[in-house]
């Protein structure tokens, strides 16, 4: 829970330590808090979501289908990062900030700066937990996709399929035009990656297995 | 055998055999193969690698260490906390073996067992590298850069790996810890506060500099010293070869900091 | 190997007090230790091991002082240790667990650790499963193997809480048999919610309640405790009020209950011999 306000806090004192800042750069930065930080706190949080739970049997014997428990489980998590979004969101516009980047594509479409990379990563999470039953593992699969978009922004977005999945196309993206696809893209992979947990998950006895510790 | 040497090897058998030890650095290699632009695949493009070996096969460690260190770090995060969390730990605790010399084994086997696709991964773009190019001396500069930069940096995020989670959730440390990899590596000093090009640079901006004579693949980069007008430039001295090893021995410092850190933690809660 | 303890106390964080102001000598050979969950033998037997530290009193195990760190270890050399919630590495083979424990235990000699893990691999019947790795044992295998981790290094103090947990009948008879034939000149402390072990392996025993010693005598005085207390009321309507119901066996007409009150419960209640459980139960009544 503490994932997606450390996030925001730590996209504002990014902001506040830039030494010679104009307001574009420092909006910019407010806002690649919100399209950066907080999807990969959500994701994280989701690749834990599977994997050393102790209550798995329990929960495999109950009415309520367990990938149907997880997916709620997921549902807490989003939601309560899509709460800390919308008011830092809101607090963004409200204060003018939001404006002050001009690729902020509006205050009601411009929400998919945050909601799309954060469901394709935490789709991602998800599936990767559903797959490996391993949270340091799936963990580190999300880690290391968010880092490859980071270090190399420029490599990613070179051909096409590469910028319609890159998951910062707000705040570094080279191709504005391509920024509606982009969201829809991601916000398809997400939807499809928990589908594709989901299926997996319905196998119960993959679950009862043994992780790999 | 002493207690290290025990726990030494019976934690690097152990992490070693965990599939995701081997699938997270695959994966993230094919990632970096997919979307081009990377030396995983300049180092064979005639038209694209540098002349130069060393240049090539540093070039090459700074890559895959920027990368590669963050599954690596993600997957020790729970080797600490795992002892208690498997019920292990009172067993353990219940023998005369020193909890230290414990730690220690643990914290080098699972570290190298990690390290070792790395390794394999490193040594055989090298070694295909090498044998392109026909110039074997490309595998002395790698060994000689895996020693130097590589391993310096992953016992860093080792020992942070290993003792950070016993004070936080192992998953808020795997988004801190990535956010602090691209803080402390990546982020020009001109834009904010940073670690990048210090003393404790943990990619070793001075032993590439000082040592290695890296200057990027192009040789237009420099990797350490000062920055106009950055803070922190009292971290960043002229690179000088006494430096890059002074560097290199401040990681370690620091990793042993951290491990010390962690062993009290844990000595603590059992009181 | 004499066990002193005196004014031992362990507060948690939180303030929970685990042991409060224990006083307990524990004499060679096996000796029983029972108490409700949240009694404190974990606690004890945590302290005892070596892992806990207590908050005030004394420990002193065989001569040595448990308050210094060269103490703890003296008593870590001669200590077995199985601890109720049992784990293994899942990613080692049953083999391989033991020789690592055996490697923290001091056992460097190779091929006398080999022996010895293959020794007590036969002892608890794991030989066939040897080489497997733990991830797929049962529960009652990993108890096994757990076993056998607290006997490897010939200790002269054993540590035992719920060892018998998750084994079938069969191999319980045979673990407890295993006990008391290795208690001998050893001290063998064993605490468990199996009042029968108890009675089958132990001369001595103790009563934990709130942290506190409720008896200490033999098992024998711990049954009689129960003398004239102990109630057998056939009834078809509810259950007895008073006193605290053993058992309750449907009978053709109605059920027959076995009760531990001061007084007999219903006129028709007949007297009947205690049993150590009885003693017990009769112990933890007085308390509560």
């Amino acid at each position: 829970m503490l994932g997606p306000p450390l996030a925001v806090a730590l996209g504002v004192a990014a902001a506040l330590a830039f030494p010679e800042p104009s307001d574009t750069t420092r909006a910019r930065i407010l806002l690649g808090g919100l399209e950066m930080a907080v999807p990969l706190a959500a994701a994280v949080a989701c690749a834990t979501l599977i994997g050393q739970d102790p209550a798995r049997e329990v929960q495999l014997s109950a009415f309520t289908p367990y990938r149907i428990t997880l997916l709620r489980r997921m549902t807490v998590v989003l939601a309560w990062t899509a709460s800390v979004a919308l008011l830092t969101a809101a607090v963004l516009i409200l204060t003018g900030w939001w404006e002050r980047w001009p690729q902020n594509h509006g205050a009601l479409a411009g929400q998919l700066t945050w909601l799309a990379p954060t469901l394709a990563l935490s789709g991602l999470g998800f599936a990767a937990g559903a797959v490996l039953r391993s949270p340091a593992a799936a963990g580190a699969i999300v880690t290391t996709v968010w880092a490859v978009q980071q270090f190399f922004g420029d490599a990613v977005q070179a051909h096409q399929p590469g910028r319609l999945l890159y998951l910062f196309a707000t705040t570094r993206g080279v191709v504005p035009g391509d920024w509606t696809a982009n969201r829809l893209t991601l916000l398809g992979t997400g939807a499809a990656l928990i589908a594709l947990a989901l299926v997996l998950l319905g196998r119960p006895e993959r679950l009862i297995s043994e992780e790999d510790e | 055998m002493t207690t290290f040497g025990a726990s030494l090897r019976y934690e690097f058998r152990m992490q070693v055999r965990k599939r995701s030890v081997w699938i997270v650095p695959a994966l993230t290699l094919v990632l970096f193969v997919l979307i081009g632009g990377s030396l995983l695949r300049d180092l064979f493009d005639p038209g694209e690698r540098p002349l130069d070996p060393r240049t090539g096969v540093v070039g090459l460690a700074v890559q895959l260490h920027a990368l590669l260190a963050i599954g690596f770090g993600c997957l020790l995060a729970d080797r600490l906390v795992r002892d208690d969390r498997l019920g292990v730990a009172p067993i353990l605790d219940a023998t005369p073996a020193s909890p230290a010399a414990r730690l220690l084994g643990k914290y080098l086997g699972a570290a190298a067992a990690t390290a070792v696709p790395i390794a394999v991964a490193y040594f055989g773009f090298a070694a295909a590298y090498a044998i392109d190019t026909r110039q074997p001396v490309a595998l002395a500069w790698a060994l000689a850069a895996f020693t130097v930069v590589i391993v310096p940096g992953l016992l860093l995020v080792a020992a942070f790996a290993l003792a950070v989670p016993m004070i936080m959730p192992a998953p808020l440390f795997r988004v801190l810890f990535v956010g602090y990899w691209l803080w402390g590596n990546i982020v020009s000093p001109e834009m904010m506060p940073t670690l990048a090009r210090t003393l404790f640079h943990p990619l070793g901006g001075y032993p590439l500099d000082a040592l290695f004579g890296f200057h990027g693949i192009d040789g237009e980069d420099t990797w350490a010293g000062p920055v106009t007008g950055a803070t922190f430039n009292v971290l960043r001295p002229e690179p000088t070869p006494v430096l890059a090893w002074l560097s290199i021995a401040l990681l370690l410092l620091v990793s042993a900091a951290a491990l010390a850190g962690g062993h009290t933690l844990r000595a603590r809660r059992l009181r | 190997m004499r066990i002193e303890i005196s004014g031992l106390t362990k507060t948690y964080r939180g303030g929970v007090h685990a042991l409060d102001g224990l006083d307990l000598d524990i004499p060679t050979g096996m000796f029983g230790l029972l108490g409700a969950n949240g009694a404190g033998k974990t606690t004890l037997m945590r302290i005892l091991a070596g892992i806990v530290r207590p908050s005030a009193g004394r420990v002193v195990v065989g001569g040595h002082d448990m308050a210094s760190s060269a103490g703890r270890t003296a008593v870590q050399r001669e200590l077995g240790y199985l601890p109720q919630d049992l784990g293994v590495y899942p990613d080692l083979t049953a083999r391989q667990f033991l020789d690592y424990v055996a490697l923290l235990k001091g056992m460097d000699d190779r091929p006398v650790r080999r022996r010895r893990v293959g020794e007590l691999l036969e002892v608890v019947a794991l030989t066939e499963y040897a080489d497997r790795r733990l991830r797929g044992f049962s529960g009652g295998m990993r108890q096994r193997v757990g076993i056998a981790q607290a006997l490897l290094a010939d200790p002269r103090l054993l540590i035992v809480d719920e060892p018998t947990a998750g084994l079938d009948p069969e191999e319980r008879i045979r673990f407890r048999t295993l006990l008391s034939q290795f208690a001998g000149r050893r001290t063998v402390l064993l605490s468990t919610h199996i009042v029968d072990d108890i009675g089958h392996t132990c001369r001595e025993a103790a009563v934990l309640a709130r942290g506190r010693l409720i008896f200490r005598g033999t098992v024998e005085e711990l049954t009689r405790r129960a003398e004239g207390r102990v109630w057998s009321v056939v009834t078809d309507g509810p259950a007895p009020s008073e006193g605290t119901v053993v058992s309750a066996l449907p009978q053709d007409d109605g059920m027959r209950y076995r009760v531990v009150a001061r007084d007999a419960p219903s006129a028709q209640a007949r007297p009947l011999d205690p049993s150590l459980e009885d003693g017990y139960l009769a112990v933890a009544a007085d308390q509560s």
